[in-house]
């Protein structure tokens, strides 16, 4: 009887299992759908960023919950439970560094993954969309590394908020209101540290997810940009699918960043200073280097009293925001090549030359205080 | 119009099969060409080019049979389905419904033993993320779940609280604990006192006095087997509850669990119920003045052999 399978042929349990599951879910073409997506110009090195945040992100949520195993968000045992984690619990000082170095790992992602799309023109039509929720992500991230700075409650955290939530209460109208809610009173102390708590491990998380989860379906639905130069023909030549190519630089790229993490805790791992007081001592108050810019800039004599404040606090960044967010529907030139586009190109080269001027001046400004 | 399925496919000369799928350019969305099903003589590629008309149920070409016996044969592994690819909006383009509807399978991707390798690397490198992480998460979970014993004698109250013999008494003390980063806080917990005669010291010693020992198997405590005092960890060895010394209507007094019904007398001996083994006795000691002193002990509840948890 030829239809009865010999020994050597009969399927494996996990083969068993595999076709069960793919009878009733239709497994082999969602994975195929999946990972057959056309990469226009063939798989790059460039277009590893994205893929890196997600997993960035996936490391920091996995860090985050096993550092919940032991933080306590309380201003009586907040610092002592971060100093328990950092100084008594096995490898508690490489989980914490290696969440801290990553947030700084996913800003400079953040950084790159925007400025690519900007350059490459990859956020105009049909991929306005992706862009809005990219800038929404953008400001989560932010968000993350403000709410998250302030959990292990000694000094740095304290005074970064402090100065921060003095920041937003510059907004006109809702600035009283807003800066009084994130402390959950006139000055910071239990219920600022219990918002701020469950703000950066519950709300921002959930609102990640899935705004990642849009961005990510939004990219499916336009298909990725490609290079902006290249005749058709030339391109489909170069074309391959995400898997295996794009997917195997992928996973380099994150094994890079993960060693570079890793490297980062093992060599700066995180020190906290004295408990968070409201009494500075010799402390000299400063945001973590990505908010510098803002921090720096606040110094200037321009900014001072209370409209220039309001400008250079809420006013300037508020209306780069806007102005990223409009982007798509002013710039309606289809031309993608940043050669081609020299507004574009010395709009990008003048911010990012005045973020590292402004935090570059920061840092030296240290020397000043001591 | 675009060719459909089983249109007849006729060459200059002659009718020469039927159309039997359909393949797409995934950049321009377009039909790029024609699988024709030569009568049973294989299946040819005709470019869209060699097309002259189409109708509802013709296609017309403008190439005789002889070219298009020569053209490239199809070979159905360059393809896959419009099903098993994500190409953005190109279904919008197609008016061919029934069949297979195909696009080509990139050059770069015709090779599947670089695919094979490639995904082999891919994993490799995962696990070169994944598998340094395993050891340290372990052990940073693991921190406080083997918490040193503390051998330390706690008072508990003078035994001129007890009144009768042979009967459960209950004595509260208060334990101090220092868990990780928290104060030093203090715990209420209870210990049952029995004044035995010397038949429930027989029956609770066997004629041999009890030792205890630590982890290392060095001596902590002897109870003397003469020793009329006998103290009962206050958890149930059946699944931890707390038990307490109650009058039975056909056991008399006993002690008896109420989670689970384990009923025991004053030895601590099992009488009915579900429970594995007797009540723990703890090291104990009495002063002349009379002020009893224990060393608390907590023991795995549910198994048939002591092991100590505390």
């Amino acid at each position: 009887m030829s239809d009865i399978p010999t020994a050597g042929e009969q399927p494996t349990v996990a083969e068993k299992i595999f076709t069960f599951v793919d009878e009733r879910v239709g497994l082999k073409l969602l994975a195929a759908k999946m990972l057959n997506e056309s990469v226009p110009g063939g798989s790059r090195w460039a277009y590893v960023f994205g893929s890196i945040l997600l997993f960035i992100f996936i490391m920091q949520a996995i860090t985050g919950v096993l550092l919940m195993f032991y933080y306590v968000p309380t201003a009586d045992h907040a610092y002592a439970s971060t100093q328990y984690i950092l100084h008594d619990v096995d490898y508690g000082w490489f989980l914490l560094s290696y969440h801290f170095w990553g947030s700084t790992a996913m800003v400079v992602c953040v950084f790159a993954h925007m400025s690519q799309v900007f350059l490459w023109g990859a956020y105009k039509k049909p991929r306005e969309l992706i862009w809005l929720v990219g800038l929404a992500l953008f400001a989560l991230v932010m968000g993350f590394g403000f709410t998250g700075y302030l959990l292990p409650w000694d000094q740095r955290a304290y005074w970064a908020t402090t100065v921060g939530v003095e920041i937003m209460d510059k907004m006109p109208v809702l600035g009283d209101f807003l800066a009084r809610f994130l402390k959950g009173g006139p000055t910071p102390g239990q219920m600022t540290l219990s918002r701020f708590f469950v703000i950066h491990v519950m709300v921002l998380p959930a609102a990640l997810i899935a705004l990642a989860g849009l961005h990510l379906f939004l990219f499916r639905c336009a298909g990725p940009a490609g290079p902006f130069r290249g005749a058709p023909a030339e391109l489909k030549a170069k074309t391959d699918y995400f898997f295996p190519r794009q997917i195997w630089k992928d996973v380099v790229g994150m094994a890079v960043v993960f060693a570079c993490i890793s490297a980062m805790a093992f060599w700066e791992p995180v020190v906290l200073l004295e408990e968070a007081t409201p009494d500075p001592g010799d402390y000299h108050p400063e945001p973590e280097w990505y908010f510098l810019f803002i921090f720096q800039h606040l110094r200037l004599k321009m900014f001072s009293g209370e409209l220039g404040q309001f400008l250079g606090s809420m006013g300037l960044p508020g209306l780069l925001g806007v102005m990223l967010v409009l982007l798509p529907f002013f710039d309606r030139n289809p031309e993608r090549n940043i050669f081609k586009r020299p507004f574009a190109l010395i709009g990008w080269v003048m911010l990012t030359a005045s973020i590292l001027l402004f935090t570059v001046s920061a840092i030296i400004n240290r020397d000043f205080l001591d | 119009m675009q060719p459909q399925l089983k249109s007849k496919v006729r060459c200059l000369d002659r009718e020469v099969g039927e159309v039997s799928r359909v393949i797409m350019d995934p950049l321009s969305h377009e039909v790029s060409h024609l699988v024709v099903s030569m009568n049973g003589a294989g299946e040819r590629q005709v470019p869209m080019g060699a097309v002259q008309v189409v109708t509802d149920d013709l296609v017309q070409l403008r190439t005789s049979s002889s070219e298009v016996m020569g053209m490239q044969p199809f070979n159905r592994e360059d393809y896959v389905t419009l099903h098993e690819v994500e190409i953005p909006g190109l279904e919008k383009h197609i008016h061919v419904t029934p069949g297979e509807v195909l696009v080509p399978f990139p050059e770069l991707e015709r090779n599947v033993k670089r695919r094979a390798f490639f995904a082999n690397l891919t994993y490799v490198t995962g696990l070169f993320i994944g598998l340094p992480l395993v050891y340290p998460v372990m052990k940073f979970l693991m921190k406080p779940m083997y918490a040193p014993l503390d051998n330390g004698w706690l008072k508990v109250g003078n035994i001129g609280k007890i009144k009768t013999e042979d009967a459960g008494i209950q004595f509260q003390y208060k334990r101090k604990i220092k868990e990780v980063y928290m104060p030093e806080a203090e715990i209420e917990k209870n210990v049952w006192l029995v004044k035995a005669t010397p038949a429930v010291l027989e029956k609770v010693y066997q004629g041999k006095n009890m030792e205890f020992l630590d982890s290392s198997g060095r001596a902590i405590w002897t109870n003397k087997k003469d020793m009329p005092y006998l103290a009962f960890s206050g958890k149930c060895p059946h699944l931890g509850c707390a038990y307490k010394w109650r009058k039975h209507k056909v056991l008399g007094q006993v002690f008896l669990c109420p989670c689970h019904l384990s009923i025991y007398d004053a030895s601590g001996r099992v009488l009915d119920g579900p429970a594995p083994r007797p009540l723990d006795l703890l090291p104990i000691q009495v002063t002349a003045g009379g002020e009893v002193q224990i060393i608390d002990m907590e023991f795995k509840a549910g198994t048939k052999s002591q092991t100590r948890i505390v």
